[in-house]
């Protein structure tokens, strides 16, 4: 099967000699279809950076990045927010959910920028709040959600496009032992149905959940082997 | 994103903090008030000047002492009025195509009726083709006539405020009225006029000028007003009539003016007056737009996360500008709006004292104006939402 994303020799350099920073440092990496990868590390290590560059948040200073066929650092602004738009979903520490505003919205937002027509958008994030065990909050805000709630919502927000993949980083770092067990059963599940997932974690037993286990260090990839 | 999806967060985002959205709509609510609140004095005065002259009708011309124009003294001012009963005659000889000239003498005093009185009346002393010169018939009774306006008869014509004051609903023909010690028989009653400026048209007595001239001991005119034909010829008379009075009198010792160049110039200068108050009270729409423009970037600043998160999910920097921008315009056209209310109650209660209207100029001008200080004030804090790197935005605390 076909490389759904692949990095090759990858730095990222933070502010200027003397004082620069080198947050990756030749890394490269292959993600295919399906896959359920963790990437672990101390803080530090260069994890964070390496997930912003593959869910184009973020540029490589040198390397190449070639996601769902596209050369990344050729694209625009606007074309790599169509991509994050259509084929990435993500799941942050802080869940990020919009103040005031309910469960629906919050996960309806993604198909607000890809011009979604409202019926449609309802019907979406209903069924994926749903999916995620909150058929009953869909009205409720972020204050009124527990912490896993609010991860819940965001795991919806971040499937409503149908993404290629999914980033989550530190998805379970504010999380409780319970909630945090629940949120990943809910990413095996997605994994379950063929849905590619990247988590972030320094945490080892968060970590075992995936199939796929790469430590970084310094800025490098130092191991990358199957575990499943 | 589509326009109802952007509204609706901008609304959603003003509601967020009520009391903040609130005072910065102060500023443009004050702003966009005063602005409409003066054009409708100034066009409101302007109407009803025109609507003045309009019942003077426009074929009238006068003549009044002094010159009026470039290096002039001014009317009545510091020249004095060479103007006498002889110059009437002499346009009256001279100047073809006339429907009617009089001379007109003022005074103001108090006049009695039985135990009442009434203070600053307005005593006009003209002869018997003043109303129908100035366009003033009588409603009851006549006016007086050539026979008594020659012979100096005591005789007078009352305005409505006269008859309502002094005879108090009683009919006045035949009456006496007592104008300083001299006793007046009332003939005529005059058709109402309405105040001009806040002064009572209709408080006026006219006399014949003959007996103006012996109760006031003064032969002076005040004004001459003559009426042309018709309007083609007001022009010509007007010629004619400086030609008549130059024969003994220097350029600047009177002027003749018409009725629609009078109102021309005043409308001028109730323009020019409404327009500098309009521009003073733009200047606090300037810096509502400051307030606006300030909150604006607070509001960047506090939600820098909001913007990242939007960007992440797939927002292009143009979607994040449109939402701020469209944020700001709601703003301030909330602020136009309450200011478009206010200003129409204080017009409506500020009618009754002097003329004042709203116009479709002035809401049109208010949401024109509201809807550029969004957009002005609106797109230097919209462009730096716009340009904030997705993971700037996420990582900042």
């Amino acid at each position: 099967m076909s490389n759904l994303l692949s990095a090759k020799n990858l730095t990222k350099i933070y502010g200027q000699e003397p004082n620069q920073t080198i947050a990756l440092d030749g890394v490269s990496i292959n993600i295919k279809k399906g896959e359920f990868v963790a990437i672990v590390g101390p803080s530090g290590s260069g994890k964070s950076t390496l997930m912003h560059i593959l869910g184009c948040l973020d540029k490589p200073t040198n390397g190449q990045y070639i996601f769902g066929g596209k050369e990344v650092s050729q694209l625009s602004d606007s074309e790599l927010a169509k991509i994050r738009n259509e084929e990435i979903g993500f799941v942050f520490q802080f869940f990020n959910l919009l103040p005031r505003t309910s469960a629906l919205k919050n996960a309806e937002l993604p198909l607000v920028y890809s011009n979604t027509p409202k019926n449609k958008r309802t019907a979406i994030a209903t069924k994926l709040l749903e999916k995620v065990g909150l058929g009953d909050k869909l009205n409720s805000t972020g204050a009124e959600l527990s912490g896993g709630q609010q991860q819940r919502v965001a795991i919806a927000r971040a499937l409503v496009n149908d993404p290629s993949v999914i980033f989550a980083d530190e998805p379970t770092g504010n999380l409780d032992s319970k909630s945090s067990a629940q949120i990943m059963e809910i990413f095996k599940k997605l994994n379950r149905e063929d849905r590619t997932i990247v988590i972030i974690t320094h945490e080892r037993d968060i970590a075992l959940n995936a199939k796929r286990i790469i430590t970084t260090h310094d800025g490098k990839i130092i191991s990358d082997k199957k575990v499943r | 994103m589509d326009q109802f999806e952007i509204l609706n967060s901008a609304i959603v985002a003003i509601r967020t903090n009520k009391l903040r959205s609130g005072l910065t709509a102060l500023g443009i609510v004050i702003g966009v008030a005063s602005v409409i609140l003066l054009i409708s004095i100034g066009s409101g005065l302007r109407n009803y000047i025109t609507g003045q002259f309009e019942q003077l009708g426009s074929n009238l011309l006068f003549v009044i002492p002094g010159q009026i124009g470039a290096g002039g003294r001014g009317p009545g001012g510091a020249t004095i009025n060479k103007l006498t009963t002889k110059h009437v005659e002499r346009i009256k000889r001279e100047v073809k195509d006339l429907d009617g000239v009089v001379p007109t003498m003022q005074q103001f005093t108090t006049i009695k009726y039985r135990n009442l009185t009434l203070e600053n009346v307005t005593i006009v002393g003209s002869t018997e083709e003043f109303a129908q010169v100035v366009n003033r018939p009588v409603t009851s009774g006549e006016f007086f006539d050539k026979s008594q306006a020659q012979s100096g008869k005591k005789v007078a014509a009352v305005g409505k405020t006269i008859v309502d004051e002094l005879f108090q609903g009683e009919n006045p023909i035949a009456k006496k009225i007592d104008i300083k010690g001299q006793k007046y028989t009332v003939v005529g009653t005059l058709k109402e006029q309405g105040s001009t400026f806040g002064f009572d048209q209709d408080n006026t007595v006219v006399i014949p000028f003959i007996a103006a001239q012996k109760q006031f001991g003064t032969t002076q005119v005040n004004n001459i007003y003559a009426k042309a034909e018709n309007q083609e010829s007001v022009a010509r008379v007007r010629g004619e009539i400086e030609t008549a009075l130059l024969k003994d009198l220097e350029e600047e010792d009177f002027s003749v003016m018409t009725a629609e160049q009078t109102l021309s110039t005043i409308q001028g200068i109730l323009g020019a007056i409404s327009v500098s108050l309009a521009g003073i009270a733009a200047i606090s729409l300037l810096v509502g737009g400051i307030g606006v423009s300030n909150i604006m970037l607070v509001s960047v600043t506090e939600r820098t996360r909001e913007i990242g998160l939007r960007k992440a999910v797939g927002a292009r920097s143009t979607d994040i500008l449109s939402q701020f921008l469209t944020e700001a315009v709601a703003l301030t056209v909330l602020g136009g709006i309450i200011g478009l209310i206010l200003a129409s109650v204080a017009t409506l209660i500020i009618a009754r004292f002097i003329p004042a209207t709203i116009t479709v100029w002035s809401i049109i001008i208010s949401f024109g104006f509201s809807t550029l200080v969004g957009v002005v004030f609106g797109v230097a804090p919209a462009i730096r939402a716009a340009r904030l790197e997705p993971i700037v935005a996420l990582r900042h605390e």
